[in-house]
């Protein structure tokens, strides 16, 4: 999910009011435009079916009293000493596994972030090009490719079947892939910057390295530093998940109490990772909009007091985190030396060796029809995640109330709803995929379905929040203006406030299922189905040649499922 | 040709694409000499700064700096060459968001190892020079402002800091006045000859300003549409040369 979460938030597409307000000015457009929607019919309908809605028994008819016995054990926890112990345990380890590994993707992500830039490479400028410039920013592009491309989740797989039940495994899974996608983004920053005063220092003669640190990142620093507070947010929930497939924190016990049905104390667990992951984004977002008040550019001349004041938090922020540092250093204690352990390189020459791609027993057409499987669960999940989504959306948001419309009552009953709402959306996205899919494993026999809805579900929880701050942003004098029309609140809703926020809704529905159809071997792992839990399989049995052909499988899905996806952005632009 | 020139251009030419930004240029610059050069937006000045401090090479001609031909060095070489020269920018080019005292380090750069910037912006190094150059331009007591927060005569004084801690053979100033009120404007101007006077620095300086080329230089250069329209001292030139060189094409179009 991280790859495109980032992509999201650096670059949604700006599609204007007035755009968006008069489509039929280009017709061209809007009949691609109906095209698509024809064909995102067909295509859902076709994925309904082929999930076997209709035509096999899908429900487990003993599970829904247990998914009642589950709900209800959410008012009742296990609170006693010695369970509390345990989770605040596994929850620090969690935490500590989140810093290490963001650590880690920050470390990759600033080496290979400069060195994949064009301004390290000196690219347009229009003095002497470096002799191997274009090779040598073109290679490191392409190393980053594959670190990027393979799911956190199949890195932790991985990892585990060398080095075993070790801490290194989270940090390392969550370092790698992260550390790729920050890569980019962080290339990408640098050669946004201003890169006046870096040219400056090259032409004085200094070296490159020096140049970079004295003129290039002070410049980036908000920047950088903002992003790479974003990616610990991601990591604290990448930390859970992957303590699902086994690397230990509160994942792990989740899935222990779960495996026991001992439902109390997943609700115990639970509450703690959305604790946990809530005080991450909390704090992320205290730091991201720290950067986002209007720069000082404009108060030069007399030294303003806004110099001083703007450092406190962000200091603070970054003591802290170097504190946390420490603590999750001290606390899981990662054996680095198991990296150059005679055994470990013995494994990975093996794995290596094993790992020629080539088909297992179901041939061809098998992995075809798993591909198929992962495609429709993406599907599925994602129109059940942009329709709930839209449902919540306006409850969700609070629009902007005419002055002295309806008593205080009204108002009061209206921030009830908008709570309420909210509240929902916060549960759907802070409980991880994998754990709605082993929820809905319960009352579904594994395949396409539960996969789906576990996806939906959580997708539905992000959807909603990225409509609603869509629709509490938008413009508000033409709802004015429609107001002073005479229009009822029904009418601004369809005239003022749906034709204007729609295709956003529909491009960040579209960058979700980018996300969701790397998302579905994690719910795959789990046991849902699709291409993720024949992974899971291979990766048992050891079976790594067979595991490269299905790991290759899904990079092909995803790639499918990007070009798709930004045809039809395209044609909502 | 003497010996100790410190920038030779022989028939440069500078072409982006179809747009000739000079045409065939022959410029020689004593060391120690003191050079404004002159001329409208577009007549090539940029260009010349340029091809002087080895960001820009000709398209035709030659070009030595400090007796180095720039188009046949190796990078290393042409490393070499620029870090004798220090660069001054209309816009400064100085970092906002470090204090002071990196921004007048950055000057050494070209001289330290990485280890040395790196802990410097820990705890900044050789203290005294940064320091001595500040109180040199006249801002001692800004040390560890942030340089973002100074105005802008105050920046350009750091940016002229930054150069007398590279100890430069030369320094190239492009129109380092043109963001400054003209007050101001002559201050630095004044400051840059009299640090090239003191220690002997050949001074190369393009302006706007025509009143300040000709009170302080003793060699002014005009340039126009890429090409050196005069070149002597102050009171060898004639204002009817000065309005020439400014004199609107009317019958061209675009400058």
């Amino acid at each position: 999910m991280a790859q495109v979460q980032a992509k999201e938030q650096r670059d949604l597409p700006e599609l204007s009011l007035r755009e968006a307000a008069f489509p039929a000015a280009r017709g061209g457009r809007s009949l691609t435009r109906r095209g698509w929607l024809v064909f995102a019919i067909c295509a859902t309908l076709a994925a309904v079916a082929a999930a076997g809605v209709g035509r096999h028994d899908l429900l487990k008819s003993q599970g829904v009293p247990q998914v009642q016995e589950f709900f209800a054990a959410a008012l009742h926890p296990r609170l006693d000493r010695e369970f509390l112990a345990l989770t605040g345990r596994a929850s620090l380890t969690t935490l500590a596994y989140a810093v290490l590994g963001t650590v880690l993707s920050l470390v990759i992500g600033l080496a290979a972030g400069v060195l994949s830039s064009q301004t390290w490479w000196q690219f347009g400028g229009r003095g002497r090009r470096r002799p191997g410039a274009l090779f040598g920013w073109a290679a490191t592009r392409v190393l980053l490719v594959v670190p990027r491309g393979i799911h956190e989740v199949v890195w932790g797989l991985l990892f585990l079947s060398i080095f075993g039940l070790q801490p290194i495994v989270a940090v390392l899974a969550i370092g790698i892939p992260f550390g790729a996608v920050t890569a980019k983004v962080f290339s990408e920053i640098l050669d946004e910057t201003a890169k006046a005063s870096y040219s400056a220092l090259i032409t004085a003669g200094s070296p490159r390295p020096a140049a970079v640190l004295y003129g290039l990142l002070p410049v980036a620093l908000s920047d950088l530093l903002s992003y790479s507070f974003y990616r610990f947010e991601c990591a604290m929930r990448s930390a859970a998940v992957l303590g699902l497939v086994g690397a230990g924190g509160l994942g792990f016990e989740l899935r222990l109490s779960l495996q026991a049905l001992r439902y109390a104390e997943i609700w115990t667990l639970l509450y703690a990772l959305v604790a946990l992951s809530a005080a991450a984004d909390l704090w992320s977002s205290a730091v991201r909009s720290r950067r986002r008040t209007p720069r000082r550019r404009a108060s030069r001349g007399a030294g303003s007091p806004a110099g001083q004041r703007r450092d406190r938090v962000l200091t603070g922020s970054v003591a802290l985190a170097v504190g946390l540092l420490g603590f999750s250093l001290w606390w899981v204690r990662p054996g680095i030396s198991v990296l150059w352990a005679r055994r470990t390189w013995e494994l990975i020459g093996q794995l290596v060796t094993a790992s020629r791609p080539r088909l297992g027993p179901a041939g061809l057409a098998g992995l075809l029809q798993s591909s198929a499987a992962t495609l429709a669960m993406s599907m599925i999940a994602i129109v059940v995640a942009f329709l709930s989504g839209l449902l919540l959306t306006f409850p969700a948001a609070n629009l902007s109330q005419p002055a002295r419309t309806g008593a205080r009552m009204a108002r009061a009953a209206r921030l009830v709803v908008v709570l309420a709402t909210r509240g929902l959306l916060v549960l759907l996205r802070a409980i991880p995929a994998p754990v709605w899919a082993l929820l809905f494993l319960f009352v579904l026999f594994p395949g396409i379905l539960p996969g789906a809805l576990a996806l939906g579900v959580y997708t539905a929880g992000v959807l909603g929040r990225l409509m609603a701050e869509t629709a509490e942003n938008l413009d508000t004098r033409p709802l004015r203006a429609l107001r002073a029309h005479g229009a009822s609140g029904l009418q601004v809703f369809c005239y003022g406030i749906v034709p204007p926020t729609m295709p956003r809704f529909v491009a960040y529905g579209l960058y979700r299922w980018e996300v969701t159809i790397r998302e579905t071997v994690v719910v795959g792992v789990v046991g849902a189905g699709g291409l993720g839990l024949v992974l899971d399989q291979q990766l048992a049995s050891f079976d790594y040649g067979g595991a490269v052909t299905t790991l290759l499988a899904l990079m092909a899905l995803t790639v499918v499922v990007d070009f798709t996806s930004a045809a039809i952005r395209r044609s909502l632009r | 040709m003497s010996t100790d020139a410190a920038f030779e251009l022989a028939g440069a030419v500078v072409q982006y694409g179809p747009v000739r930004a000079l045409s065939g240029i022959d410029l020689t610059i004593r060391s120690g000499e003191r050079v404004a050069i002159i001329g409208p937006s577009g007549a090539g000045k940029s260009s010349v700064i340029g091809l002087l401090n080895g960001t820009l090479m000709p398209s035709r001609g030659s070009v030595l700096v400090l007796g180095i031909d720039t188009a046949a060095a190796s990078a290393r070489r042409l490393r070499q060459v620029q870090s004798r020269l220090g660069t001054i920018h209309q816009q400064f080019d100085l970092v906002e968001q470090l204090r002071v005292v990196h921004n007048v380090n950055a000057g050494k750069l070209g001289r330290w190892p990485l280890w040395k910037a790196v802990l410097s912006l820990l705890r900044p190094r050789e203290l005294h020079d940064a320091r001595l150059a500040l109180h040199r331009v006249g801002i001692g007591d800004k040390l560890y402002a942030r340089t973002g927060d100074l105005s802008g005569g105050e920046q350009q004084r750091v940016a002229i800091a930054r150069v007398l801690v590279q100890r430069p053979s030369a320094i190239l100033a492009d129109e380092p006045i043109a963001s400054l009120d003209p007050a101001r404007g002559r201050d630095i101007i004044g400051l840059m000859h009299e640090i090239s006077q003191e220690s002997g620095i050949t001074l190369l300086v393009s302006l706007h300003d025509v009143e300040a080329a000709l009170d302080r230089f003793e060699r002014v250069v005009g340039l126009r549409r890429g090409r050196i329209a005069f070149d002597g001292p102050p009171h060898r030139i004639h204002s009817e040369q000065i309005e020439e060189l400014y004199a609107l094409e009317s019958k061209q179009t675009g400058a």
